[in-house]
């Protein structure tokens, strides 16, 4: 089977998103262990990642695929290789699947452009991180009972939209699902033109509330952005955009890519509460990146089969 | 054409139709050339030498007010040598080189040695736009009467503008005690701080933008000073619709020309969705309207002509994700392919305005 690279959720479908998520569900049941034997996955981290690179060398030794993993330090990254001469040389190396994060959007796509091995997109830049997307999206259905009652619940995206890679996974993978969004943040966290998704723009949780959300999905808000010209500090921003106890009405949950700022996203007491899905987002990770992998390099035809 | 052909023996280019707006010429007739000059216009002119042009277009050397030959310092991205052959495949006869070079124009010695190269390794006619500032940092003026003296044809502050109006006020005052035209690259760097135009396509694929405004502003106080101080000030690549009008606006209140470019007229910021280093310029590609109101502006005479912002890089500094990309395109061989293809065929200016 031919290599698949795995860009971007922009554009994706519903059949697409659901047969992904489907055979998570297998990988989760044990069903495809072993799969990748044989194989080579190598993950290339241009950039500092903890959860993303874990749970994806954990997908990858769970499927049995052999693992090299490249970071930053102590690499030919830090001897300021380019991107291009790295990817050539993993590809040439043998890797059937190149897991990318690097901190520039596109960089998985000028990666595509040289490997013959599948690219994979751990995160590039404010680009896309599609596979956290899917991960939020399998546990969110878990929750809820099944894919098909995604449709129709409102889910509001509350913080840093600007410069957030999962956001731009997150609005279109949900949007295929049936999901209904509305952003919520502050102007200067938003692109000058957030009406391009279509989307109602809000301007606090109670806000989202109000307009039926259930599902809150809190965005990382980095450090160097806490204070200073783009939100005047970290008191106001949470007064607004943080989900706190008195939040979580009946049928509420909250969600978060992680890492959270306890007190800035989500209070201290609701990150670990049962209306939190944050736990179970770490949780699918393996799950959906082993099914990424395996629909990636091309393997998963055998094991449907 | 070149200047250095070498050729004494007269050419006749017969059959042509020759368009010269400044001097009047539109229609067929014959030109002769002698000594890489053209030494006459007329039918059935007699010479040694004979190129028949039928069906084909004839226009006087084009000049391009803007172009990065990245000499001294880069020449293996271009020299004085491959610049002015590409600006003469282009149609180019005369071009002004900007100077943020390594080291940067800003010393007498360094126009006057590079005027010296140009003489004798350029194919065509090329001008040293000196630097407006010591090092284009913002701060001390040059020494601009000792650069005039060297040749710099006029000062600039192209590649990274001036971020302090009361310094860009005072170059425009000295500038305008030495005789000199300014050059001014409108940009304000606390504005552009991303890599693309803040827009739609930016919102969607993740890359930083920098707004319109970035331009909008720098622009307008540049035109506020120009009409203050009465220096002869040249607005460069103006890439926005209010860029533009703010620039009509001024035409009558100050000695102001402006200048847009072929990319900035015949492509968009949809190309942000690519996510390809090729694509990131600075200015950075508008949106539709944006484009509109600049090629109105430029039919309209508002706009005074193109220069191409001719800016070639290594392909290691292109080859890279959009927003670590170096910003540049080349200009010289493609600008009036690009313009006739994107204005004139498709009705948008009369090729005479072009040429």
């Amino acid at each position: 089977m031919g290599a698949r690279d795995f860009l971007t959720l922009e554009g994706c479908g519903r059949a697409e998103i659901r047969e992904i998520l489907e055979l998570a569900a297998a990988c989760e049941e044990g069903r495809m262990d072993g799969s990748l034997a044989g194989k080579t996955v190598c993950l290339a981290f241009f950039e500092a990642s903890t959860r993303t690179a874990v749970s994806f060398e954990l997908a990858a030794r769970r499927c049995g695929a052999d693992v090299i993993s490249l970071s930053e330090r102590g690499s030919s990254i830090s001897k300021g290789e380019s991107l291009v001469d790295t990817v050539v040389t993993l590809d040439r190396l043998g890797a059937d699947a190149i897991v990318l994060r690097h901190p520039a959007a596109g960089a998985a796509r000028l990666a595509a452009r040289f490997a013959a091995a599948a690219v994979v997109n751990a995160g590039d830049g404010c680009g896309q991180h599609p596979t956290q997307a899917l991960l939020d999206l399998y546990s969110l259905s878990r929750a809820l009972g099944g894919f098909e009652e995604l449709a129709g619940v409102r889910a509001a995206v509350v913080g840093d939209i600007l410069h957030s890679r999962v956001a731009r996974s997150v609005i279109p993978a949900f949007r295929a699902a049936g999901v209904e969004l509305a952003l919520v943040a502050p102007r200067t966290l938003l692109p000058l033109e957030a009406e391009v998704w279509g989307l109602p723009v809000l301007s606090s949780v109670d806000e989202a509330l109000g307009w039926g959300a259930s599902v809150l999905y809190m965005l990382r808000l980095q450090r160097e952005r806490m204070t200073g010209a783009r939100v005047p500090s970290v008191s106001e921003y949470a007064r607004y955009y943080a989900v706190g106890r008195r939040h979580l009405r009946p049928g509420v949950r909250v969600m978060h890519p992680g890492p959270v700022n306890r007190g800035v996203e989500i209070a201290g007491d609701v990150v670990l509460d049962g209306a939190s899905l944050v736990p179970d987002q770490v949780a699918a990770g393996v799950a959906v990146r082993s099914a990424v992998l395996a629909l990636a390099t091309g393997v998963e035809q055998e094991v449907a089969a | 054409m070149s200047t250095r052909s070498g050729s004494e023996a007269e050419l006749a280019i017969r059959g042509a139709h020759v368009l010269d707006p400044s001097s009047g010429l539109d229609g067929v007739a014959d030109v002769v050339v002698r000594g890489g000059r053209v030494a006459g216009v007329g039918q059935n002119l007699p010479a040694a030498r004979e190129l028949d042009a039928s069906g084909l277009f004839l226009f006087p050397g084009f000049v391009d007010v803007h172009a990065h030959w990245r000499t001294p310092g880069r020449e293996d991205e271009e020299d004085l040598e491959s610049g002015s052959s590409a600006a003469a495949a282009g149609g180019f006869t005369g071009v002004v080189m900007m100077p943020n070079t390594d080291p940067v124009l800003d010393r007498p010695a360094l126009v006057s040695g590079l005027v010296r190269r140009a003489e004798r390794e350029s194919r065509v006619r090329a001008f040293v736009a000196a630097a407006l500032h010591a090092g284009l940092a913002g701060e001390r003026l040059t020494e601009m009467r000792l650069l005039k003296e060297a040749g710099a044809l006029c000062v600039s502050d192209d590649g990274l503008g001036t971020q302090s109006a009361g310094v860009l006020r005072n170059g425009m005052l000295y500038a305008r005690s030495a005789g000199l035209p300014v050059i001014l690259h409108c940009e304000d760097h606390t504005l552009a701080t991303g890599a693309v135009h803040e827009g739609a396509a930016a919102a969607l694929a993740g890359v930083p933008g920098t707004p319109a405004s970035a331009e909008d502003v720098a622009t307008a106080a540049a035109l506020v000073l120009a009409a203050e101080t009465g220096a002869r000030v040249h607005i460069t690549h103006v890439s926005t619709a209010l860029s533009a009008a703010l620039v009509g606006f001024f035409r009558g209140r100050a000695p102001v020309t402006a200048d847009t470019t072929p990319h900035h007229t015949t492509l968009t910021d949809g190309l942000v969705s690519t996510l390809d280093g090729l694509f990131r310029v600075n200015p950075p590609l508008r949106p539709d309207a944006d484009r509109e109101g600049v090629v109105e502006a430029l039919r309209d005479g508002i706009l005074d002509f193109v220069a191409t912002d001719h800016a070639p890089h290594a392909p290691e500094e292109k080859e890279l994700p959009l927003e670590e990309a170096a910003p540049g395109f080349l200009g010289h061989e493609t600008a009036f392919a690009a313009l006739y293809t994107g204005l004139v065929l498709e009705g948008r200016m009369p090729l005479g305005r072009l040429v």
